[in-house]
């Protein structure tokens, strides 16, 4: 009898303990346990994607942990040089930070970051059960080494497309005096001179009708990195020039070294970029990434190449936007022959951009940064924050109803990615990135205020490339 | 002996906090300015070089653009302040109705942090859609875009800088003035001196040491600035406003270069220091060397 008792108080033990035994969402408070009341502290671009990280995951990664987050969303420049400057002197004022996809080579040349995968390996008690590298989309790929460990847990990832105004490419009036002017049929560009001729079409057009709309956005801000970056990550690759027009074996520049960076398809490049100045709406000399995605919400521009973390707002938040449901999505236009070598692999026709999250060797508080970043690479919050930035980094997400439901609203901007994805491609695995971009850059300036013709502009761009990177020592 | 060492030990602190702040990071700065350094170079360990950096300057264009731009950005910020300052201070010794108001308002710009500065003049500028290119395009059709033209970017910092600063030299002026002793002006009144004369050949005298210390002050100012420009233009466009202090920056900071940058500062600071030099042995020495003799 007395046996049989015990069983049932055993058997009514182990029910209540499995009832209350840590769950899934447990693992957080577990893992966490020593730990709370820490602080840890975070740098990252103020994106779409790292404000919602900030003000949605971070809160709630503190209520599951006890863990603070200082998070800074800051301007991308004060973003590096803040980053940058707390790794080299090892001072750990950040316990994690924004790893851009074209910065990583940088970063793991210097050393700077806790190898993740090493660091999970190590402390098997601080490794989250719904944590799992496998899901993630190919991107990932990006942050690992050569034997596949990961270094930075991917916070953003998106494509730069065409964004065009459908509501206007749809109009039939529209639509009439187009074939009208050109014989052909008002479609999204396909190819460059398609693209000029809608951009001169929609200047005029808003004009004649007394609104201001121009042909086209153009990331050209004359004293900012962005529309180094816009020619050589964007506009390059649809003409057929790869990787900044930079050798990746010799790493020269300049056609005489081997380089394309001041080729006739380059400079036909420039040349067209700087062309559609004249169709693009006066802030486009000072726009940068974060301007042109305005300009293009507030109406001001029948076409351009944006961002892909920005579609999501522009298409469906009418408390930013004026182009709500407004918004179609398209690849970008390409020279004849570029699709075909982008579809074999050979090269690309714009930028997959995005970023991680990774932690600084020179972090105090690594391990509760490690959940952090854990936290953030669940598929249970992928969701929600796709809807809210645009930007998926895990394969399932895609599937997500509410996610496919979004992607109704900006056209299809989600499918375009996950099946036209493969034809963009990231920054070139460059250590030198930032110092061959500073180099160059005041010769595009220059060529947007028309003190260089685009031709003159990239010889000399190149030719500083060549000679920053002799002086670098990664060209002999 | 006792009186001199408790002196010294009341100084300590500062001396301390001066050699910490001042002089160690100099050396550092110098010692660097001998060094290839970037941390992202294939060998990002320090090399000496000898003066390596020193001779690459002498023929880096870019360099020497952004120290010319830094000259003429400071010669005509700094001529305008002090006229414009003069006159204003010589308004202020005046009483007129809404002295007051307007002296808060006119002294306002002084209390704004540089930064802050940049920010409103970006606001008031952005091409097409600030209020004036907007106003400027609406009422005189005049393309004002700050991001495009290369002088209209280079006039528009110096405004802004003026607007800034300004008040500074009226009120440094006007503290000058204020102490300025009546009998010499009465005297030259009596005698019969028209009021250019009063101006040059006693008002200019008298003020000419408060005068002098703010063209000083104003021009070390104008050739580190940094905050504003880099606020309002980035330094662009081209390199229209790409001052040296923005320029020293950008190797520093987003080239990592700071061996080249380190020589940079060291040359502009030895620039700056002659240019103070040659202004007060000009201005001053020589008026004291002839009434010496």
């Amino acid at each position: 009898m007395y046996h049989f008792k015990g069983l049932i108080a055993s058997a009514f033990a182990a029910a209540l303990l499995s009832s209350t035994s840590p769950a899934l969402a447990d693992f957080w408070s577990d893992a966490a346990k020593g730990l709370e009341g820490t602080t840890i502290r975070g740098i990252s671009e103020s994106t779409p994607p790292s404000n919602y990280a900030k003000d949605v995951l971070a809160p709630a990664f503190t209520k599951a942990t006890g863990i603070k987050v200082e998070f800074e969303a800051t301007s991308w420049d004060q973003m590096y040089d803040k980053a940058i400057k707390d790794m080299e002197a090892n001072t750990g004022i950040y316990d994690f930070v924004y790893i851009e996809q074209d910065i990583i080579y940088s970063y793991l040349a210097r050393n700077f970051l806790v190898d993740i995968t090493a660091a999970l390996n190590e402390s098997p008690n601080l490794k989250s059960p719904d944590f799992d590298v496998t899901k993630f989309t190919s991107f990932a790929d990006n942050f690992k080494n050569e034997k596949g460990d990961l270094f930075g847990v991917p916070m953003e990832a998106f494509i730069k497309v065409y964004l065009y105004r459908k509501d206007l490419f749809e109009d039939p009036k529209i639509k009439e005096a187009y074939k009208a002017k050109y014989g052909t049929d008002l479609a999204p560009a396909k190819d460059h001179k398609e693209y000029r001729q809608i951009a001169e079409f929609f200047t005029e057009w808003g004009k004649a009708n007394g609104q201001e709309v121009f042909g086209t956005t153009v990331q050209a801000a004359s004293g900012h990195p962005a529309s180094v970056y816009e020619v050589v990550e964007s506009i390059f690759p649809t003409f057929g020039v790869y990787n900044w027009g930079i050798d990746t074996k010799t790493y020269g520049a300049s056609v005489a070294n081997g380089g394309r960076m001041n080729s006739p398809e380059a400079k036909a490049a420039l040349n067209w970029w700087i062309g559609n100045l004249a169709y693009a709406p006066p802030e486009s000399t000072s726009s940068t990434w974060d301007e042109v995605a305005a300009t293009f919400a507030a109406g001001r521009a029948a076409q351009g190449l944006v961002y892909g973390e920005n579609a999501a707002w522009i298409a469906t938040d009418p408390n930013k936007s004026t182009v709500v449901g407004k918004v179609g999505v398209a690849l970008p236009p390409v020279q004849p022959g570029v699709m075909e070598q982008a579809s074999s692999g050979e090269g690309y026709i714009g930028y997959y951009d995005g970023g991680a999250f990774g932690i600084p060797h020179s972090s105090k508080n690594k391990k509760a940064a490690l959940l952090w970043l854990q936290f953030i690479g669940q598929d249970s919050v992928q969701a929600d924050w796709a809807l809210a930035g645009a930007r998926i980094t895990h394969k399932a997400t895609y599937d997500d109803p509410k996610v496919q439901e979004q992607d109704k609203k900006v056209d299809g901007y989600y499918t375009l990615m996950r099946e036209k994805g493969p034809l963009f491609r990231g920054a070139p695995p460059f250590p030198f990135h930032n110092q061959v971009r500073e180099a160059i850059a005041p010769f595009f300036y220059q060529a947007i205020t028309g003190e260089l013709k685009p031709d003159e502009a990239l010889d000399k761009a190149a030719a500083a490339a060549d000679a920053e990177l002799k002086n670098l020592g990664y060209r002999k | 002996m006792r009186s001199s060492s408790v002196g010294w030990l009341f100084l300590a602190p500062t001396l301390l906090i001066l050699f910490i702040f001042g002089v160690v990071p100099f050396l550092y700065v110098l010692v660097i300015g001998f060094m290839q350094w970037n941390s992202f170079a294939a060998n990002p360990d320090m090399q000496f070089v000898w003066a390596e950096n020193f001779r690459r300057l002498v023929f880096d264009d870019q360099f020497l653009y952004s120290l010319w731009l830094t000259l003429k950005f400071a010669f005509f910020a700094v001529v305008s302040e002090i006229i414009l300052g003069y006159f204003l201070a010589q308004l202020f010794m005046k009483d007129f109705p809404g002295k007051g108001l307007f002296r808060t308002i006119h002294t306002l710009p002084l209390v704004i942090a540089p930064i802050a500065v940049g920010a409103t003049w970006r606001l008031l500028m952005v091409p097409g859609l600030g209020p004036l290119p907007y106003y400027m395009n609406r009422w005189f059709g005049y393309e004002l875009n700050i991001s495009r033209y290369i002088d209209q970017a280079f006039f528009t910092t110096v405004v802004m800088d003026i607007w800034h600063w300004t008040p500074l030299v009226t009120l440094t002026l006007l503290a000058a003035l204020s102490s300025l002793p009546k009998e010499p002006f009465e005297q030259a009144q009596i005698d019969g001196a028209n009021r250019f004369q009063i101006f040059w050949h006693i008002t200019l005298p008298l003020l000419k040491p408060a005068i002098l210390a703010t063209v000083f002050i104003r021009m070390m100012d104008a050739l580190r600035t940094v905050d504003e420009v880099w606020m309002l233009t980035g330094g662009g466009p081209g390199a229209a406003t790409r001052y040296i202090g923005l320029h020293i920056w950008r190797v520093v900071f987003p080239k990592t270069d700071y061996g080249y940058g380190s020589a940079m500062s060291l040359i502009t600071l030895y620039l700056t220091i002659v240019m103070c030099w040659m202004l007060y042995a000009g201005l001053v020495a020589r008026r004291d060397l002839k009434r010496a003799e």
